[in-house]
């Protein structure tokens, strides 16, 4: 006994262990809070859970859930729809945040007073954003009618989240408006920390404006544009809010994301187990872009002659 | 609301709230040190009641904590995580009729905890409503049911009444039938600067309309044995009159996205002819600083459909007390006086309709006495309704999923995507999945 309890001390008094025993702490309290309830939402997707009737819980019904929702066109139709959202959204914010970015890099006066207004839509709650894009795209009663009505543009009442790719683009608006910012703040921090010698000695080898971004700003900035990406394509299910208030996934469909599907799946009807299934499906989706675009960075960082 | 309105309604109030404290059954600081944790919906037309608490307090030396004051939506959700956690640490509850069955026994039963002294001063349809077999799981605070408001001015033009009996072959009135309407509506639509009317399109509230127009068709959601059986001829009948006006763009393009924001600042916008809506936006209509059409606003009784029955979905805000309670005696106290003659008084004023009987008489007398001969009207004519046209939605704890899987086939024959046939027999194929998956066919 005396002997196991001498290997025992002088083991976690090593210095191999040493770090490993320091971090121990983080690493119960993180499977504490993520991995339990990742294994524990997994087992509810082979259980017919009701939050309603959590006797539920305990009834083991296999691959029940997972063979309904292979088989549901509706499920895979918001799974596409999803991913065309976030490929529409993200490019969008990229390519909108990169343009407000390089033009606040070239502003000299009230540049902190532009960033700190640049930010404004992110401090919006997604609800109120789906409130005040809901009614400017009203159709009778909608700013935006009023104005190509007003304007001559059109005499139609046009049908923004009826129609399906209007409500598809009206959504997509909504989403943009509220995250460009945080494309625009990631590249302009990128464009900052940029060092100026590069582009100096392109301006004396005599390449043009656009020969310069192209071959020294852009893949400057892609690690930083790629970790925006990254981050977004996983927060950007913050959208969830903005679609419900504006469509809520209607009509009959139209607009459905897996968001706002699982919402409904889980709270509305109550069918936790069903709708943990449809999110541990969903999940692929979260993998594929997070590793497509942390690929992305190593590839970026490889060009510019840093470490993988 | 005028001068003299303002002046009689704030003496009114006056006076109610004065007289409220006698009326409070209970003894003086009875419930000393208690604490009642509480969950209640919250939102613009629901907190004045809650203003009322602090007497109640006073009154009985109890306290009480607001945990949760949000939409019901968001308070549904909270309910069932308490439900599946089993951490039901809070005493009251708002609850509404429809949303109450899939509660399971998460309530007590009412009857015999509030006296029947108590129970009998409230309108009998409403407990009815509120009863889940055979249990009294919640005490009606107010209740919703839908009647016709019009733009008046339109029924008395000459021209239009001159040229609708042309085209129609009948006289121009206020309609009695749901095809009347229909007619109606088309005639007086010119998109995109006026409509016929409008409907709310998604959710819950476009199955409660649907709901209400196949039972005023004669059909009904489910039969005896409790199958789905909505994708009737009645069924055709009640979604085809949906369909039939937003093809013909009778109705705004957007419809199948409205909810009752929508159409009730729709209609106080001017640009809606006839609209189908609550009590609660009487007041907003009928208010020249938020309405184009204050003054010149009728209200009749919800039209009947061709099998002679009114339309008259219906439900009722109310408030519950969890079975996990341990002072029910302190929590049916605080549900009486939310419900009390005072409280409702205080409700019936905003436009939200009375559970209470002897209420809705009050209010009139009160509307008359300050001239407003337009709340007098609504609340005459709703009383008739919640008397003769209400009904609820069938009381089973799956009626929310059911109607989630009806009403985005709704909205697919509305749009084009489905033919009336088609959607209500996918709508009945999901409904009978739902039902065999509770066990109940």
């Amino acid at each position: 006994m005396t002997t196991i309890s001498l290997k025992f001390s002088s083991a976690i008094q090593s210095k191999k262990s040493m770090p490993y025993l320091l971090i121990l702490p983080a690493i119960i309290v993180i499977l504490g809070v993520v991995l339990v309830p990742l294994l524990f939402s997994f087992y509810t997707s082979f259980t017919p859970f009701k939050l309603t009737k959590p006797d539920s819980l305990f009834v083991f019904i296999g691959f029940k859930n997972y063979i309904r929702i292979f088989s549901d066109m509706a499920f895979w139709e918001a799974f596409g729809r999803t991913v065309l959202f976030l490929a529409v959204v993200i490019n969008l914010e990229f390519l909108l945040g990169l343009g407000i970015a390089l033009m606040i890099n070239k502003i000299t006066h009230g540049q902190r007073v532009l960033r700190t207004i640049m930010m404004f839509p992110m401090m919006f709650s997604p609800i109120l954003v789906g409130f005040q894009f809901k009614f400017i795209f009203n159709d009778n009663i909608g700013i935006l009618n009023n104005a190509l009505q007003s304007l001559g543009v059109t005499d139609q009442a046009i049908a923004w989240l009826v129609d399906r790719w209007l409500a598809f683009g009206a959504i997509s608006f909504a989403e943009i408006w509220m995250s460009t910012s945080i494309f625009a703040i990631l590249l302009l921090a990128g464009l900052f920390s940029m060092p100026q010698e590069p582009l100096e000695a392109a301006q004396v080898d005599g390449c043009n404006s656009w020969q310069i971004f192209k071959h020294i700003t852009l893949p400057f900035i892609m690690p930083f544009a790629f970790i925006a990406m990254t981050i977004r394509s996983l927060d950007v299910a913050r959208a969830y809010d903005i679609v419900d208030v504006m469509t809520g996934g209607g009509p009959a469909g139209r607009t459905e994301l897996l968001w706002t599907m699982i919402a409904r799946t889980g709270f509305d009807n109550a069918n936790m187990g069903r709708a943990n299934a449809m999110a541990y499906v969903s999940i692929i989706l979260s993998i594929l872009f997070t590793y497509y675009f942390f690929r992305k960075i190593i590839a970026a960082r490889k060009a510019m002659g840093g470490d993988a | 609301m005028n001068i003299k309105q303002k002046l009689m309604c704030t003496i009114a109030t006056g006076l109610i709230a004065t007289l409220g404290m006698s009326q409070m059954t209970f003894a003086a600081g009875e419930f000393d040190g208690q604490t009642l944790r509480v969950k209640f919906i919250g939102g613009a037309q629901y907190e004045p009641l809650y203003a009322l608490i602090p007497a109640w307090e006073e009154a009985t030396g109890a306290k009480v904590e607001i945990l949760s004051r949000k939409n019901h939506f968001e308070l549904d959700r909270e309910i069932k995580q308490d439900i599946a956690s089993g951490l039901v640490d809070w005493c009251v509850g708002s609850n509404h009729t429809s949303f109450a069955p899939q509660y399971g026994d998460l309530y007590i039963d009412l009857n015999g905890l509030v006296s029947e002294d108590v129970l009998a001063d409230f309108v009998p349809n409403a407990l009815a409503s509120s009863t889940v077999n055979g249990r009294l799981v919640q005490l009606p605070r107010h209740s919703d049911v839908s009647n016709l408001y019009y733009i008046k001015s339109l029924f008395e033009d000459d021209d239009n009444k001159k040229d609708f009996k042309a085209e129609y072959g009948y006289d121009l009135l206020p309609p009695e039938t749901w095809v009347q309407v229909k007619d109606q509506a088309i005639f007086f639509a010119d998109p995109p600067n006026f409509y016929g009317t409008q409907f709310v399109g998604k959710d819950e509230a476009i199955t409660g309309r649907f709901y209400e127009m196949l039972r005023a068709e004669g059909g009904s959601i489910f039969d005896a044995e409790g199958r789905p059986v909505f994708n009737s001829a009645a069924g055709v009948r009640a979604l085809s009159w949906f369909v039939d006006l937003y093809e013909s763009k009778a109705v705004p393009a957007g419809v199948p996205n409205y909810l009752w924001d929508d159409t009730g600042l729709g209609f106080a916008s001017g640009t809606v002819a006839l609209n189908l809506d609550w009590a609660g936006w009487a007041s907003f209509f009928n208010d020249p600083a938020n309405s184009k059409i204050a003054g010149d606003i009728g209200i009749i009784r919800a039209p009947k459909g061709s099998a002679g029955i009114r339309t008259g979905w219906s439900g009722s805000h109310t408030f519950s007390i969890t079975k996990t309670c341990e002072t029910p005696e302190v929590a049916v106290s605080l549900i009486e006086f939310l419900t009390n003659y005072d409280a409702q008084m205080t409700e019936a004023r905003t436009g939200l309709l009375p559970t209470r009987s002897v209420v809705w008489d009050d209010v009139v007398t009160e509307f008359k006495a300050a001239d407003n001969a337009f709340m007098v009207d609504i609340f005459k004519t709703y009383k008739l309704s919640m008397a003769e046209d209400a009904f609820t939605v069938p009381l089973i704890p799956e009626w929310i999923e059911v109607s989630n899987a009806l009403w985005p086939n709704l909205q697919a024959a509305m749009i084009g995507d489905k033919t009336v046939q088609e959607a209500l027999d996918d709508a009945a194929d999901l409904a009978t999945e739902i039902l065999e998956d509770a066990g109940k066919l």
